[in-house]
């Protein structure tokens, strides 16, 4: 008898769970429709070459909570300024830490395989302390230096969103400590040697960047990484 | 003991009696495509609502790609073809736009049929625009003078403008990897505008809209394919393209079918926007920028081609069909608050339909719509007609402007006022995808709703209020 009574309670609830777990979906967040939808107004003239910055200044301006930012910061790649398809795969790599040298592994959202290599090799990270709504995070961010005195400054990228004069123009884009942030460098934290082995025997951030960030920037011949390279550089 | 057991039984039976329900409503829709008559597989695509032999009564035009246009008129009960006349008929050119409106100031609608015998660029024949004189339908575009701008791009859709608000409508044609073309009747020759006007923009054409969006004279919503979509603010019957100031640019989606909804009830029209395997828009204008207010699963990208707003049930509450090719259609009722709520569908699914364009019109004249599905593209599929099982006890409303010519007032905007609602609906110029509805503003009265008025802003903005003492009636209005 018991039983019975524990197995009817059992469908009760069952069926009520069932009921609310239907109605609750509908509000889900779909942060990579909000960048669809914004896109336009964050890059007026439609050029996100190596804009990666440009996102991450959008989302950071935004009133949002840390999972947010976290969730937002997965969608374009800090290299390219592409969008990157909800639930793409990371790549696990490591970066120089800006003053330390330290190697801090963590995840990176890419659009394509090379930008892995420069993100790698033309960029460093910083330690970033931010208050969303619900509090200060800390978290790892990717930085370039000032390329707003560079003589050959890309003609493919809009120096407007970058610079206002030599210095960094922080309307449109995130400084720290005088460099600009391209992206959120997801988990970040310092590397333990068997991730270091790990990235480096990778066939692709081992062999397959080793092999690109060997070769002299006027042979490379992919596309949007090669405009970063040259405003990165 | 067996008395809990049944306590316990009766409670889970009024559990499952209150919550299942919402899954097992009976069908929205009756099939009525058996009173289509003769309804061989085709290739079919845009659908108008206009009054083809000029005898009082709204018919369906149905474009054919290869096959003949229809003109399906309402006659004892079926659906019959009642044009077999070459040059509307037309089988060789291909047609897949199609809209009507008063070109000529006789009273009497023009219809402009789009042809394209290529995707994208220049095309081997023109557009056709055909008048009925003297029961025979002739070619405008055929006649020497008005030949010297035709238009041999490929196209989709197009939408009729009354730009200035005088009766003169012009044909806004989306093109498709050439630039816009607006054709107009002036001092006796149909001319393309579109230079002077400022629209004559190359994109990939899709959809495209006609009505007050922004302004008080007809202002044009164009979506496109592989570029921004366009926002024709009406500048004194010229137009200046404000997409990316009211953000509807949209510049990653791929624009397909459009439709003007009131989609607060709040007494203006609003953006519905399917993108093709993109996310779906319902923009509403707030602070002087559309804001894009859809969550899932209207939102949810599918392979959208018409996307049709309208009462269909009387319930006074705006439905909107997305009509999907090769994917199941869905249909959503806009409730209060912006809320747009799925209707489930079994009947009008069509998980196999290649829909490519869609019409209401009630065309029976018994004042429930009639929901006309053609279909085609990459397979030959008859066409398809659905009517709502309306409420016996519903009342409905229906007005039809007539401009100072006598001819359909289309891009005029028609309001309801009541003790429950301000709601617009613009009398359809153009919209769907391809597509145009009847240039009716078809209203179902809600449940202990009174005090109706009616407002008709005519399309040089002007407006004048009508107090509405008798439901379940067709009120012709007349602009002076």
């Amino acid at each position: 008898m018991n039983f019975s009574k524990s197995f009817l309670k059992f469908l009760i609830i069952f069926i009520l769970t069932l009921f609310f777990f239907n109605t609750s979906n509908s509000v889900e967040k779909n942060y990579y429709k909000d960048l669809i939808t914004d896109w336009s107004r964050i890059f007026p003239d439609s050029n996100r070459n190596a804009a990666g910055p440009k996102f991450f200044k959008y989302i950071i301006d935004k009133d949002i909570d840390y999972e947010d930012f976290i969730e937002y910061n997965k969608l374009y790649c800090a290299v390219s300024g592409s969008l990157i398809d909800p639930n793409s795969d990371p790549d696990f790599l490591f970066i120089s830490e800006r003053g330390t040298k330290n190697k801090i592994c963590g995840n990176y959202y890419k659009c394509c395989i090379p930008c892995s290599c420069d993100i790698m090799k033309y960029s460093e990270v910083e330690r970033m302390k931010y208050k969303f709504k619900d509090g200060f995070k800390e978290f790892f961010v990717f930085t370039i230096k000032n390329p707003c005195t560079k003589k050959d400054f890309p003609d493919r990228v809009n120096k407007g969103y970058f610079c206002d004069g030599d210095k960094i123009n922080n309307e449109q884009v995130y400084e720290l400590d005088g460099r600009i942030v391209i992206g959120l460098f997801h988990d970040g934290k310092m590397c333990a040697k068997d991730e270091i082995d790990f990235v480096k025997s990778h066939q692709i951030t081992g062999r397959f960047c080793e092999l690109r960030n060997n070769t002299p920037i006027e042979n490379l011949n992919a596309g949007m990484g090669d405009i970063f390279i040259k405003l990165a550089r | 003991m067996k008395i809990k057991i049944n306590r316990y039984l009766k409670k889970i039976l009024v559990l499952f009696f209150l919550l299942i329900p919402n899954n097992l409503n009976a069908d929205f829709f009756e099939d009525i495509t058996n009173q289509i008559v003769d309804n061989p597989k085709r290739l079919s695509y845009g659908v108008s609502v206009t009054d083809v032999n000029q005898d009082g009564n709204f018919d369906f035009v149905v474009t054919g790609f290869g096959y003949p246009n229809l003109a399906l008129s309402y006659k004892d009960g079926k659906l019959i073809n009642i044009v077999n006349q070459k040059k509307f008929t037309d089988k060789f050119r291909r047609t897949i736009g199609v809209a009507a409106c008063d070109i000529d100031k006789d009273g009497y609608e023009e219809i402009y049929f789009l042809n394209t015998d290529t995707y994208s660029g220049t095309k081997k024949y023109s557009d056709r625009l055909i008048d009925l004189e003297k029961d025979e339908y002739v070619d405008l575009f055929e006649i020497e003078k008005n030949q010297r701008d035709l238009n041999l791009t490929a196209g989709r859709s197009v939408v009729c403008v009354d730009r200035k608000g005088d009766g003169n409508y012009g044909v806004y044609v989306a093109n498709y990897g050439g630039p816009t073309r607006f054709y107009e009747y002036t001092d006796d020759i149909i001319l393309d505008k579109s230079v002077q006007l400022n629209l004559a923009k190359i994109t990939g054409g899709r959809a495209v809209v006609a009505g007050h969006i922004i302004s008080d004279k007809v202002d044009v919503f164009a979506a496109n394919e592989r570029g921004a979509n366009f926002l024709y603010k009406n500048d004194d019957g010229k137009f200046l393209d404000v997409a990316n100031e009211y953000r509807v640019q949209d510049i990653l989606q791929n624009g397909r079918g459009t439709a003007l909804t009131d989609i607060y009830y709040r007494g203006r029209l609003d953006i519905l926007n399917g993108n093709w395997g993109g996310f779906h828009r319902a923009y509403a204008l707030k602070d002087n920028i559309f804001v894009d207010i859809a969550k899932p699963p209207f939102d949810e990208p599918s392979r959208i081609r018409t996307v049709i707003s309208a009462d269909l049930d009387n319930d006074g509450y705006d439905e909107v069909f997305l009509n999907n090719i090769g994917e199941p259609n869905k249909l959503f009722r806009i409730l209060e608050n912006g809320l747009i709520k799925q209707i489930p569908l079994d009947i009008g699914l069509e998980p196999d339909g290649y829909g490519t364009g869609a019409a209401v019109a009630d065309i029976d004249n018994d004042g429930v719509l009639e929901l006309l599905v053609s279909h085609g593209e990459s397979i030959d599929q008859p066409l398809s007609m659905f009517k709502a099982k309306v409420n016996p006890k519903s009342n409905f409303l229906r007005i039809k402007p007539l401009n100072k010519y006598g001819a359909p007032a289309r891009g005029a905007t028609v309001t309801l006022i009541s003790n429950l609602r301000k709601h617009s609906k613009t009398i359809d110029s153009g919209s769907g995808y391809l597509c145009q509805m009847e240039p009716v503003a078809h209203y179902g009265i809600r449940k202990k709703e009174n005090n109706i008025k009616i407002e008709i802003k005519w399309t040089n903005g002007k407006t004048k209020i009508v107090s509405v003492k008798k439901l379940n009636q067709t009120i012709t209005l007349k602009q002076k």
